[in-house]
């Protein structure tokens, strides 16, 4: 059972990380400068797409990120899915009304300017790597990748890293670029600085391959509901700067602000993101309630580490529940999300790393 | 249903009903009205307690309430770091300790919260349950006249007459596994509604009803079910009865009889660890060779139990949770007789060293004679003192200090079994003499001798029967598949009127989503309206011969050359 650190792989594994950091950098700097020097071009873009008639627009409403509240304020009320309703009924006859086929990923991108493409190609490439860091590192420790609290934050910000890159294509949402690549820079920086662990085996109690199952569900789940904070945080910006702009506060200009989502967008996204990660995160509490009734005898101790992810799903089915409950909707359901993440990230960084239990593995400090 | 932009209240009443504007089905206002008799405030009450604010925040109580036991210690994991709170902070403890909080998930005003959760999911699950088996029955509602109106909609012309349309939408819809409702005999007008995506529903309640199952499983565990540990040397057999054991915590009604008659013998622990890197001095496998059988007197089988493996015996699980080292001592008194000659115990006291504690109690000699010793692995002297540097045993020392006179054994207060009592015995030396293996030490005054043997492992075994824990697993699966149900599927209809224009008829399409949680119903809908006009087009018999034959109409697009079609693509 003793097994050796394969240095090759371990080697391979650093370097990809290090030049993922900086790929990811890159990235966040081009979304970056398509904040700053981006928007003419797209404004045309979206001047173009509006000519094609607001069906299309409408259709592919979240693409049209910047567009302006006043288009799709109208649009993506939640009770309202978009639709292709169009006002165009109003030439009269019958003329006909049809859904218009939407752009394809490739055309979405094409159109979105050579920030944005920049931008996309970087992160892609920088997610390219992270996932060879990942496995190269499993390679080099004959196991899963996720064995220490390094490892744990490595895997989980790819996780995230390639789940953003997926809703920003599929969703055209380029503008949470330069936040979800920053806290993803932000995350893998520190966890590349502060607490770098070199490859190692595993202590008896993880030797298991339920190590593979629950901590793969773990971070799958958490790199999702990653991305899902981001969208949450920039939700309630979102919504504070509708509310100074409605109360004639502010006036819209071009800032940062007038660039992201719709609040009604930014809702949206976050509950997929949520609904995503949740089951996923139910699965990874079930089969570690597996795991431990095989290693420590019982399939649930109120340890520690279990108590706070029980905590944080049951945050996030209030965040769920809330979403369906008059009053509830809107900043105080995201207030909620955010709470279900702030008690995963309490039990990542606190609960494993400070409080004695049964979860000690972290390897910190 | 005549306006489907609504915000609807209702539906917020009940678990998991996402806002569903405009769809029949709600359980009416809920909106408390006055109570007046007290079967009035009963219903009030149970009105409130199973409305959907109040599950909201009673989760969050059941959120908020597991934090504490998380922070303190708890008796059921850790009694020891408990008692060592009370020792900390004796003014604070007690208070702690009346709120429960030292035994959080065990105290009456965690389960207040679990058991009105539960009550109020009851009082939702139920009444939907019925409201779904009705719902199963029920055809959709009829179409709204004014299809345009909802979400998603479309319409387009068609050379078919206006009955016809409809016939060939509905064979449509009805391949595609919709549910239909047409009009009744009689009526002149030609619609259908279609629904579909029942399945999100009974997922939901599939999800809320097996955690319902989960906590009865607990429950069942609880009541039947036992723990119960075991230390043993190496060499040693154990057989499961309450006495044997040495900590036995059964459920409420399970009884000493109710035990598996399976027993052990521990030929051989070993474990390992890692000798370089990072990781030197942490643990790579711990083996312990067992024998068991599962009936008094039954073959032998032998099994390899390590962590992660436990044994399975009679659905009694074994599990390896501790080790040690349990270091060999003979005693002999004055006379040269043997009074002592056994392996003991002894208990770690760091983990990553494994440099152990433990005593010696020599209740036959005379006067009794006491040890106390620490067990050094693999020692190595730091500024005088015996430090371990590797947990595996590569040269160990024990050191001891010696007592003699009354161990207080026989006097009646039970004694554990790793501490000395030394108040009604005397050091016989002044300073702890230590003992290599094979070594002997002659106690002062001619009061005897004692030699460290050698050392052998010790394990300990956690023996658990836990009936609610199969059950349990099952309980979640179906948890996670109704949710899953709940999320992937989509409840939604879809309206198809056609109505008499021209030489053939205006089709209208509306559809809407009651949740669309996962997206790609604006999807669905487009290749509805494809599909419907390619069939519609193909079906089209020309009316007057200036129509172009409809056979030659592209299928698949929907922008194509049908009679009427001008609009929507022009500003490309």
């Amino acid at each position: 059972m003793l097994v050796s650190v394969n240095q090759t792989w371990a080697t391979i594994s650093g370097d990809f990380l290090i030049a993922a950091l900086l790929i990811y950098s890159l990235a966040l700097l081009a979304f970056a400068g398509d904040f700053a020097f981006g928007r003419p071009r797209r404004a045309a873009a979206d001047r173009e797409l509006g000519a094609r008639g607001a069906q299309r627009a409408r259709v592919a409403q979240l693409a049209t990120v910047g567009a302006g509240t006043a288009a799709a304020g109208d649009a993506g009320l939640p009770d309202r899915p978009e639709g292709v309703r169009d006002g165009a009924a109003a030439a009269g006859g019958p003329a006909d009304l049809l859904p218009a086929a939407r752009l394809s990923a490739w055309q979405a991108v094409n159109e979105a300017g050579s920030w944005v493409r920049a931008a996309i190609g970087l992160s892609v490439l920088a997610v390219a790597a992270h996932v060879v860091a990942v496995v190269a590192r499993g390679l080099a420790v004959h196991r899963a990748p996720w064995g220490n609290m390094y490892e744990f934050i490595t895997a989980l910000t790819c996780i995230a890293g390639l789940f953003f890159v997926y809703v920003m294509v599929r969703y055209r949402v380029w503008s949470l670029g330069v936040f979800v690549m920053g806290a993803i820079v932000l995350a893998l920086g520190l966890a590349e600085t502060l607490i770098y662990t070199a490859a190692g085996p595993l202590v008896p109690a993880l030797q298991s391959y339920w190590l593979s199952i629950h901590v793969t569900a773990m971070t799958l789940s958490t790199g999702i509901f990653f991305v899902a904070a981001v969208l949450g945080l920039l939700y309630l910006v979102a919504q504070r700067y509708r509310r100074r702009m409605a109360a004639g506060k502010i006036d819209g200009g071009n800032g940062l602000l007038a660039r992201i989502p719709t609040p009604e967008q930014l809702d949206k996204l976050t509950y997929r993101a949520v609904i995503f990660g949740f089951p996923i995160w139910t699965f990874g509490v079930i089969a570690g309630a597996i795991w431990a009734d095989q290693a420590w005898g019982r399939y649930w101790g109120w340890d520690p580490v279990e108590t706070w992810a029980f905590v944080t799903w049951v945050l996030y089915a209030c965040y769920l529940h809330a979403r369906a409950t008059a009053g509830w909707r809107g900043t105080k359901s995201h207030v909620i999300q955010l709470l279900g993440f702030a008690s995963l990230m309490t039990n990542m960084l606190v609960v494993q790393v400070f409080i004695t239990g049964m979860h000690s593995y972290a390897g910190v400090g | 249903m005549t306006d489907v932009h609504t915000p609807s209240e209702v539906s917020a009443e009940t678990f998991g009903e996402d806002a569903v504007p405009g769809l029949a089905g709600n359980g009416g206002n809920r909106k408390a009205e006055v109570p007046q008799a007290s079967w009035g405030w009963f219903r009030w009450a149970w009105r409130q307690l199973t409305s959907m604010r109040t599950a909201l925040v009673l989760l969050f109580l059941l959120a908020l309430g597991a934090i504490p036991g998380s922070l303190l210690p708890q008796e059921g994991t850790d009694p020891a770091s408990v008692q060592n709170y009370f020792t900390a902070h004796p003014a604070l403890a007690p208070w702690l300790n009346h709120l429960g909080l030292f035994n959080v998930y065990a105290a009456p005003w965690f389960a207040a919260i679990y058991l009105l959760l539960f009550a109020s999911l009851i009082g939702c699950v139920v009444p939907r349950t019925l409201r779904l088996a009705g719902t199963a029955r029920t055809p959709p509602p009829r179409a709204p006249r004014n299809l345009s109106r909802l979400p998603h909609s479309a319409s387009y012309s068609v050379a078919l007459p206006a009955g016809e349309a409809a016939d060939a939408a509905a064979a449509y819809l009805s391949g595609k596994r919709f549910r239909l409702r047409r009009p009744a005999d009689g009526d002149q007008a030609s619609w259908i509604s279609a629904e579909k995506g029942y399945l999100r529903e009974a997922g939901n309640l599939l999800f809320h009803l097996s955690l319902l199952g989960v906590l009865c499983c607990i429950a069942v565990g609880g009541l039947f079910g036992y723990k119960a540990d075991k230390l043993m040397v190496e060499g040693q057999t154990f057989s499961d009865t309450v006495t044997s054991l040495d900590e036995w915590h059964p459920g409420r009604l399970v009884s000493g009889s109710d035990l598996a008659p399976f027993s052990i013998t521990l030929n051989k622990f070993s474990a390992s660890y890692y000798t370089s890197g990072q990781s030197r001095g942490e643990p790579s496998t711990f083996d312990a060779s067992i024998d068991y059988s599962s009936s008094p007197g039954g073959p032998a089988k032998p099994y390899n139990l390590r962590i992660n493996q436990p044994l399975n015996v009679d659905s009694t699980k074994v599990y390896l949770i501790g080790h040690g080292y349990a270091p060999e001592f003979t005693v002999t008194d004055a006379k040269g007789k043997v009074v002592y000659q056994e392996a003991t115990p002894f208990i770690p006291q760091d983990t990553s060293t494994l440099l152990s504690d433990g005593v010696v109690k020599v209740a036959g000699a005379t006067p009794q004679l006491g040890f106390m010793g620490v067990f050094v692995p693999s020692p190595i002297d730091v500024s005088g003192e015996l430090q371990s540097y590797f947990p595996a045993a590569q040269d160990p020392v024990v050191s001891l200090i010696g007592y003699a006179g009354n161990l207080g054994i026989n006097s009646g207060i039970p004694q554990s079994v790793y501490q000395l009592d030394t108040t009604a015995m005397t050091q016989l030396t002044a300073k702890p003499f230590a003992l290599a293996v094979g070594q002997s030490y002659t106690l002062p005054d001619g009061q005897g001798k004692i030699t460290f043997d050698g050392y052998k492992n010790w394990v300990s075994l956690q023996v658990t029967y836990d009936p609610g824990q199969v059950p349990a697993l099952i309980c979640g699966i179906l948890a996670l598949a109704g949710l899953l149900l709940s999320f992937l599927v989509r409840r939604r209809r879809l309206f198809v009127r056609s109505v008499p224009a021209g030489d053939g008829s205006l089709v209208t399409i509306g559809g809407l989503a009651r949740t669309d949680a996962s997206g790609g119903f604006e999807d669905e809908f487009a290749e509805v309206v494809t599909e419907l006009r390619a069939i519609h087009g193909d079906k089209a018999v020309p009316v007057t011969a200036a129509e172009p034959p409809a056979h030659e109409v592209p299928t698949g697009r929907a922008e194509s050359q049908a009679p009427g079609e001008n609009q929507t693509e022009t500003g490309a």
